[in-house]
């Protein structure tokens, strides 16, 4: 962070969830030496418990649905029952008659001055319907139970139109427009992204594969359905929203309703979970905010379950057709990849080849992607978006490709290694796959070579063999080698790998404030949310680091527009290594001048006095005084520092790595995979906490293994309905699902990355974890898999499809 | 109608087919019951009810005289912790935390049925709550750690 000392604010370009945005960033006055591995730290790196945790197991943790005012209103979204068309009439007559019924507003009620409001791909209460779920109006009531009523009241004339539900019936030729302006697919489509000569590197192939790979729509799920609580004093509007992003809510609240972002508040306490569905204001918060204000009430509105399923975003499907060409030796000559996105009805491009370029070592890659708009609601963010659909079909069709060449599939990833961004031709940060392949290998117990599959074959693969076991299982064999087929076993054993990039890096602009108390106790201000990550708990031990301060005595005040400085949506991975620098930078300078007032105060020189565990300590052996001694001679002076986040250092790719090993059982009988065990080893640069580091990496894993085996939104082709927005016919792992878990991070710190040495860890551990699942079941099975999630019906089709070509 | 809560009685008068999660967070302001999906799917609004685990959002509050209703609340007298609820927090069985009151009474109502229950036993009380977050092999440890069982941290 050495360059354009000269300028204050200057261009810088981030990347957040794999697209790049640029920023103007004011550059810091201060500068950070980083802390380096070999530095003594006390409190970073250590698992401090969660500072939020007593609240939550105590129940007192106040969640969006649990704040509550005096004559409180409950909203509720009328949606529209066809996937196209138009509503000609909505009569509220019948729900004004629901006792209890206070206020209802339609498009026709809305504010005509400026742009249309837009929420969800769509705008706001348009009449004009283009999927299933989409919002037309919003009663509100005196109860919960009366403004349901009111809503299941309203009665509502269609005109149905012609829709397309999958970007297979978008796509076709003579389907119908899916939106009301521009075609069925996105205006930058087909995007080509290439290096080298893909065609004459599939040329010099001595190996080539090639498959279809399907990923689904999967649902976010949060256990806190999305929600505000909308209350106006004067022309003073309180927005109580649990978001990923207070700020984004409050810039797009303040514009749909034409009022200053002044006069607009947000604030986020604790929420239920994100996962990326809530980066934005949404209907509901735009409803709650203009019924709040028309009945002159503080009004909430929190959706149902049925809603939360079917109109809060999702994991784009995707279909993506993979080419690899490979030397004899392992080594990848050409990646082609053709993909189309089912965007619904909008959204931003999350690209699903983006990894094809980043993975693995190629100097010839060739990808085309469509994003395709359908009559379904629309796509958001979700943990890993892109990386996660693209690295299913990327890290299968390199278990293909070792299936072909009979070679050990982590050698062959070791074969392709790829030390430096291929891309932009420039070196990482810092993170090395290798080690985390070799570390995981090392783990797990991963051990091909030797006493698995050592039975020689004719055509040299020894893949898919009997592997030594002491359990009632076995393998099938390749299909043409019957003369080796081992005795039939119900329960197949398998076993797999996957890796995973993702750009974590974060960047500005981000500030922090830390004030020093009277009595001692620290505050630390800054405008991120803590979704459960743990945001609150890194910070205070950034703080306490940095202050030598003891990190019970400081309290972290995040989610608060009015309260706390600005900093990001906490998206991307970004929070950590965003606000983290910017919360040391601010504590350094409180730790400054604290130093100097107590070199006034003792008369002893601030060079020799150093601060630690809540203590001043001289170093000439005069007795150690506790910081509220000196900070309560200052009285109300309150010693204060400020930090904000400095620009990314030019000419790396900021990522994390990581690689994930699966063991699976198979029932050949009833289809059903149970996942035995899967060993995580990541590199996310400094761990600044290893007891929630765990638990974060477990959460994508598991994550990642319903995306793996359960999690599929299945829309009615025919009636353009989803027909399973619940928990019960959507299912997310339980308790029940969950293998043996060894998850850990490389003890590694990235200076270059940032001050603190920190990349993001909320999504790398999601990425990997269905392809390495999937691999298992092609071992175990002795045949590709191609589509997720692996339900017994897609097992059974796989299986019984092997054993007819035997 | 009178309705015990924690110790407490509470005279209420709820709708003919108001739900125990609602009349608890509506009525009686103990937001610590969660509703997630109020149908029955998730166990966000799990209570105990005379001890034994009931999802709120489909329990009849009319249904609940002479029951004795044990919240998120009640578990440990105020200020204090139960011992469930300490060790959620020792190993971290929180992330967001919307699902944790019910992860911790079903996980108490576990162990006042089976004292020491094993892997399936675990496995089996708990599936009816569901974390989004990944919590559960923090909660399985915590439930081991409070039944005496061996648990590396």
């Amino acid at each position: 962070m050495t360059t354009e000392r000269t300028r204050r604010f200057i261009a810088t370009t981030i990347e957040v969830e794999g697209r790049e945005e640029t920023k103007v960033v004011e550059i810091p006055d201060r500068t950070l030496s980083p802390w380096t591995a070999d530095q003594q730290l006390n409190v970073v790196g250590k698992p401090v418990r969660r500072v939020d945790a007593p609240e939550k197991v105590t129940g007192s943790a106040v969640y969006t649905s649990d704040r509550t005012a005096r004559g409180l209103l409950h909203a509720v979204l009328v949606r529209s029952t066809i996937p196209h068309g138009r509503a000609v009439r909505i009569d509220l007559e019948p729900a004004r008659a629901v006792r209890g019924f206070v206020d209802a507003i339609v498009f026709d009620d809305l504010p005509k001055d400026g742009k249309p409001i837009r929420a969800g791909g769509v705008r706001f209460l348009d009449p004009g319907i283009s999927y299933a779920g989409h919002p037309l109006a919003c009663v509100c009531a005196d109860s919960m139970r009366a403004a349901r009523a009111a809503a299941h009241a309203v009665r509502i004339e269609y005109e149905p139109a012609p829709f397309a539900a999958t970007a297979a019936r978008a796509t076709e030729p003579g389907a119908p427009p899916v939106r009301p302006k521009g075609g069925n697919i996105s205006r930058s489509s087909p995007m080509v992204c290439a290096r080298g000569d893909a065609d004459q590197g599939l040329a010099e192939a001595d190996v080539v594969i090639r498959g279809q790979y399907r990923t689904p729509s999967a649902l976010h799920s949060a256990m806190e359905p999305h929600g505000a609580v909308c209350e106006w004093h004067g022309d003073q509007l309180t927005v109580y929203e649990g978001t990923q992003g207070i700020f984004a809510v409050r810039d797009e609240v303040a514009t749909a309703l034409g009022i200053p972002r002044s006069r607009v508040r947000v604030v986020m306490d604790h929420m239920g979970g994100g996962f990326g569905a809530k980066n934005h204001a949404a209907a509901h918060t735009y409803a709650a905010a203009i019924l709040a204000r028309r009945t002159g009430r503080p009004v909430r509105c929190v959706l149902e379950r049925a809603a939360e399923q079917s109109d809060t975003g999702h994991r784009a499907p995707s279909t993506i057709d993979v080419t690899l060409g490979a030397k004899r030796d392992g080594r990848l000559t050409a990646i082609l990849v053709e993909a189309v996105v089912d965007q619904g009805i909008s959204g931003w491009e999350a690209s699903v080849t983006k990894i094809f370029h980043e993975l693995y070592a190629c100097p010839n890659v060739r990808t085309t992607e469509t994003f395709a708009y359908t009559n379904t609601h629309a796509m958001a963010a979700f943990r890993g978006p892109g990386h996660t659909e693209g690295a299913f079909a990327l890290e299968r069709s390199m278990d293909e490709l070792a299936r072909d060449l009979g070679m050990d599939p982590l050698e062959l990833r070791l074969r392709n290694y790829a030390d430096h961004d291929q891309e932009k031709s420039r070196p990482w940060s810092g993170g090395d796959l290798r080690r985390c392949l070799e570390e995981g290998a090392r783990r797990f117990g991963w051990n091909w070579g030797s006493n698995w599959g050592q039975t020689p074959i004719s055509n040299g693969s020894n893949w898919g063999q009997t592997r030594i076991s002491t359990e009632e299982t076995s393998h099938t064999p390749q299909p043409g080698n019957s003369a080796l087929t081992p005795i039939p076993a119900r329960i197949r054993r398998g076993f797999g790998l996957a890796a995973q990039v993702w750009p974590a890096g974060g960047g500005p602009p981000a500030y922090a404030t830390v004030r020093i108390h009277a009595d001692g106790s620290i505050d630390v201000l800054t405008g991120t949310q803590d979704l459960g990550t743990g945001a609150r708990t890194i910070f205070a031990q950034v703080a306490a680091e940095a202050l030598g301060a003891r990190v019970e005595d400081v309290r972290v005040v995040l989610g608060d527009t009015e309260r706390t400085p600005f900093a990001p949506n906490s998206w991307g991975s970004m929070t950590t290594p965003s606000v983290a620098p910017a919360v040391r930078m601010a504590a350094e300078e409180a730790h400054e001048r604290l130093l100097e007032a107590a070199s006034e105060i003792t008369g002893i020189a601030p060079e020799c006095l150093t601060i630690r565990d809540g203590m001043i300590i001289p170093s000439a052996g005069a007795p150690a005084v506790p910081i509220a001694e000196i900070t309560r001679k200052l009285g109300e002076v309150t010693i204060t520092g400020n930090g904000s986040r400095g620009p990314n250092e030019r000419g790396v790719g900021l990522m994390t790595f990581g690689a994930q090993f699966a063991e699976v059982e198979v029932d050949t009988w009833t289809g059903v995979v149970r996942v035995i065990r899967l060993t995580a080893v990541h590199d996310v640069g400094r761990v600044i906490n290893p007891l929630l580091a765990r638990s974060q990496l477990e959460g994508g894993i598991i994550q990642g293994l319903g995306f793996a085996l359960f999690e599929e939104r299945v829309i009615d082709e025919r009636l353009g309905l989803p027909l399973n927005a619940g928990l019960h016919d959507y299912k997310v792992p339980t308790m029940a699902d969950i293998p043996e878990i060894d998850a850990s991070c490389l003890d590694t710190v990235d200076t270059v990355a940032n001050p603190v040495g920190a990349r993001g860890l909320a999504e790398p551990p999601i990425i990997p974890t269905a392809p390495a699942i999937a691999n298992a079941v092609a071992d175990a099975l002795g045949v590709a898999v191609y589509e997720i999630p692996l339900t017994p019906w897609r097992i059974l089709a796989a299986f019984e499809g092997s054993q007819t070509i035997n | 109608m009178e309705l015990l809560v924690n110790g407490q009685r509470h005279e209420v008068t709820p709708d003919a087919i108001e739900s125990l999660a609602d009349t608890l967070r509506e009525r009686l302001h103990l937001t610590g019951t969660k509703v997630s999906c109020a149908r029955g799917e998730c166990g966000s609004c799990t209570v105990l009810a005379d001890g034994r685990v009931v999802y709120s959002c489909l329990t009849i509050t009319n249904a609940c005289a002479g029951v004795a209703i044990t919240t998120i609340e009640g578990l440990a007298a105020p200020g204090a912790l139960h011992p469930m609820q300490r060790a959620f927090i020792d190993h971290d069985a929180v992330q967001c935390g919307f699902c944790t009151p019910g992860q911790v009474l079903a996980a108490v109502a576990l162990l006042s049925e089976i004292p020491v229950p094993d892997e399936s036993q675990i496995r089996r009380a708990m599936s009816g709550n569901l974390c989004r977050c990944g919590t559960y092999p923090r909660i399985t440890q915590a439930i081991r750690a409070v039944s005496g069982q061996d648990t590396a941290p």
